[in-house]
């Protein structure tokens, strides 16, 4: 593996490169100038020991035992650097132990100075943090995929992972220059890893064209799929960094849904589940999310634009008792007014993804079937025809 | 790159650091006895081996070996380079620590200063101008000659000493300079 491997994200699909690199060294003895007889003159078989570039398959499903990377001596200088991690990682567990003893006595006092806990909190899951966040072992496991969510460190490491390389800006740019943001709502300022995954598409021809499993596929940001794929309604992944339980609404809306009395576009709400429990140690991908307002799949309306097609994951400060919307009144929805009703603050947190779709022939099926409505088509008005009274009588009398 | 058409070891068309092989000519076919049709061959039929990087860069096979040389294990190269960076925090930390017990020592001095004697504290709070001159010093220098007023001008206490000697590999060929006096600039 070339030494630019870095921890592949895994919200990003990367497109996997050659598995092999042949490097050919071919020199051979008249390579050499007269200028450049410093050098020795060597005659090298033609060596193609391939350098490999494709990463190993390691993850919870194939698991690996970490090893150390090079055995004991060869490198003087990584020898000496895991003592001194480990030492300072000893020196910080007895701070931690320290500063435990301290918030149980500060806790115990009869008046605890609850802005001081605060603070003696906060230091202790940062010191927790660093004592352990230097090792190579964890930071390895947390690379490939075998990260404890129960311990601080790995959420540490993979909360870093989703901001630092790539995964959360691809979102927040998508969302952006998509103009989600201003359109669905003022801001939005994700705290966990939505990931939403939609069947691949189903070739019409050959062997394939009967009933088969659905293959789910991560969608990226911003992607475009066909209203055959979003029929059956998402397998949502997420990834929580806070360890207690706390619970979220799901909305599906499209800001794009044509309103044509205003001739102007409105929001529809497509899915609406509240009260979801998340943590960081909660099932995945998310259950039971189809029981409150179910899931209308995407149908974008011929003649229209693309839509985009907004999840957001809204954290709620406590349960919420909200009426399920009706199919027939799910058009006009306020997602604003929503939130100002419920107390949804969208500075705390949650997460978003967004995709988008165009009209195709799977759209009048979900019509048919699911919405039982007329299917509309959108288009221009018919220009007037100036010569409609000229057409067919004679020109020359 | 030098090139060199006919090589006294014999083999022909090299070039710096590529063997030439024309391809486009058959075995017993390449013949030096017309340089100038040989180059026009060489011009025409250019050399095909890849296995050398192109000359502007553009693609690069020997980077990767290179690399793998360099770095055998990236996790071993961000091991140490976390180590490092927090093994030099520890000192930096140690620095600081030991800087702000300074500090505080010393405005726990000025304090108790203050207390004690408020006209000393005020001496001890007084910046200094260094290019002060006292009235000694303005009386002497109106009877020095210029080398001797450039050197009382140019000599500012708090500022590197003029005649610290900079190291050298090897003595000084005139030995120890016994005779030197240090000059006196006249204070008050």
């Amino acid at each position: 593996m070339l030494s630019l491997r870095h921890a592949k994200p895994r919200a990003l699909g990367f497109v996997r490169r050659n598995a092999t690199k042949q490097v050919a060294l071919a020199s051979t003895a008249a390579d050499a100038d007269s200028q450049s007889s410093g050098e020795p003159v060597t005659l090298q078989k033609k060596q193609s020991r391939a350098i490999r570039t494709r990463r190993p398959r390691i993850s919870l499903q194939h698991p690996r035992e970490w090893n150390r990377p090079l055995a004991f001596g060869v490198l003087p200088a990584f020898d000496e650097a895991l003592k001194v991690i480990k030492e300072d990682s000893m020196a910080l567990k007895d701070e931690v132990k320290a500063l435990e003893g301290a918030i149980a006595r500060e806790k115990e006092a009869p008046q605890p100075d609850q802005h001081a806990l605060r603070v003696l909190e906060d230091k202790l899951r940062i010191l927790e943090v660093q004592s352990e966040v230097n090792f190579p072992q964890v930071r390895w496991k947390c690379a490939n995929g075998m990260a404890d969510m129960s311990k601080a460190v790995d959420r540490h490491l993979l909360e870093q992972r989703w901001r630092k390389e790539g995964a959360l800006d691809l979102l927040m740019e998508r969302i952006h220059q998509m103009n989600v943001v201003p359109d669905v709502l003022p801001d939005i300022h994700p705290s966990l890893d939505l990931r939403v995954n939609f069947p691949r598409v189903k070739s019409t021809t050959g062997p394939q064209a009967t009933v088969s499993k659905a293959v789910y596929e991560h969608v990226e940001p911003g992607a475009f799929l066909l209203p055959e794929q979003t029929v059956e309604p998402p397998k949502i992944y997420t990834t929580v960094f806070h360890p207690e339980e706390r619970l979220y609404t799901l909305l599906m809306i499209d800001p794009d849904f044509p309103d044509e009395t205003n001739q102007t576009f409105q929001t529809y709400l497509h899915w609406l589940q509240p009260n979801i429990p998340l943590s960081s140690v909660s099932p995945s991908p998310m259950p039971n999310l189809n029981t409150h307002t179910a899931y209308i799949p995407p149908h974008p309306q011929r003649g229209t634009a693309y839509h985009r097609y907004t999840i957001l994951l809204l954290p709620q400060h406590s349960r919420l008792s909200i009426h399920m919307v009706a199919k027939d009144k799910r058009a006009g929805f306020d997602v604003r007014a929503f939130m100002e009703q419920h107390g949804l603050d969208r500075n705390g947190g949650g997460g978003a993804h967004m995709w988008r779709e165009v009209w195709s022939e799977g759209v009048p099926a979900v019509y048919k079937d699911i919405l039982k409505t007329a299917e509309p088509k959108f288009g221009r008005m018919p220009r007037a025809d100036r010569y409609g009274d000229f057409r067919g009588k004679k020109r020359y009398v | 790159m030098s090139v060199s058409v006919l090589k006294l070891n014999g083999s022909p068309f090299q070039l710096r650091g590529l063997v030439t092989r024309l391809y486009s000519t058959r075995k017993g076919e390449v013949s030096t006895s017309d340089p100038q049709k040989d180059n026009i061959r060489r011009y025409l039929y250019p050399p095909n081996i890849r296995n050398k990087a192109t000359p502007t860069g553009t693609w690069r096979p020997d980077v990767a070996r290179a690399l793998q040389r360099a770095i055998p294990s990236v996790q071993a190269h961000e091991t140490i380079q976390r180590a490092w960076l927090l093994h030099q925090r520890h000192i930096r930390k140690k620095r600081d620590a030991e800087l702000q017990r300074k500090f505080n020592c010393m405005r726990q001095a000025m304090q108790e200063l203050e207390e004690i004697d408020s006209r000393l504290f005020r001496e001890a709070n007084k910046q200094e101008d260094p290019r002060a001159r006292s009235l000694v010093e303005v009386e002497a220098l109106k009877s020095m000659s210029e080398p001797e007023k450039r050197a009382v001008e140019s000599r500012v206490r708090g500022l590197f000493p003029r005649e610290l000697r900079i190291p050298t590999d090897t003595p000084p060929k005139n030995g120890w300079p016994h005779e030197w006096r240090a000059f006196q600039r006249p204070l008050a």
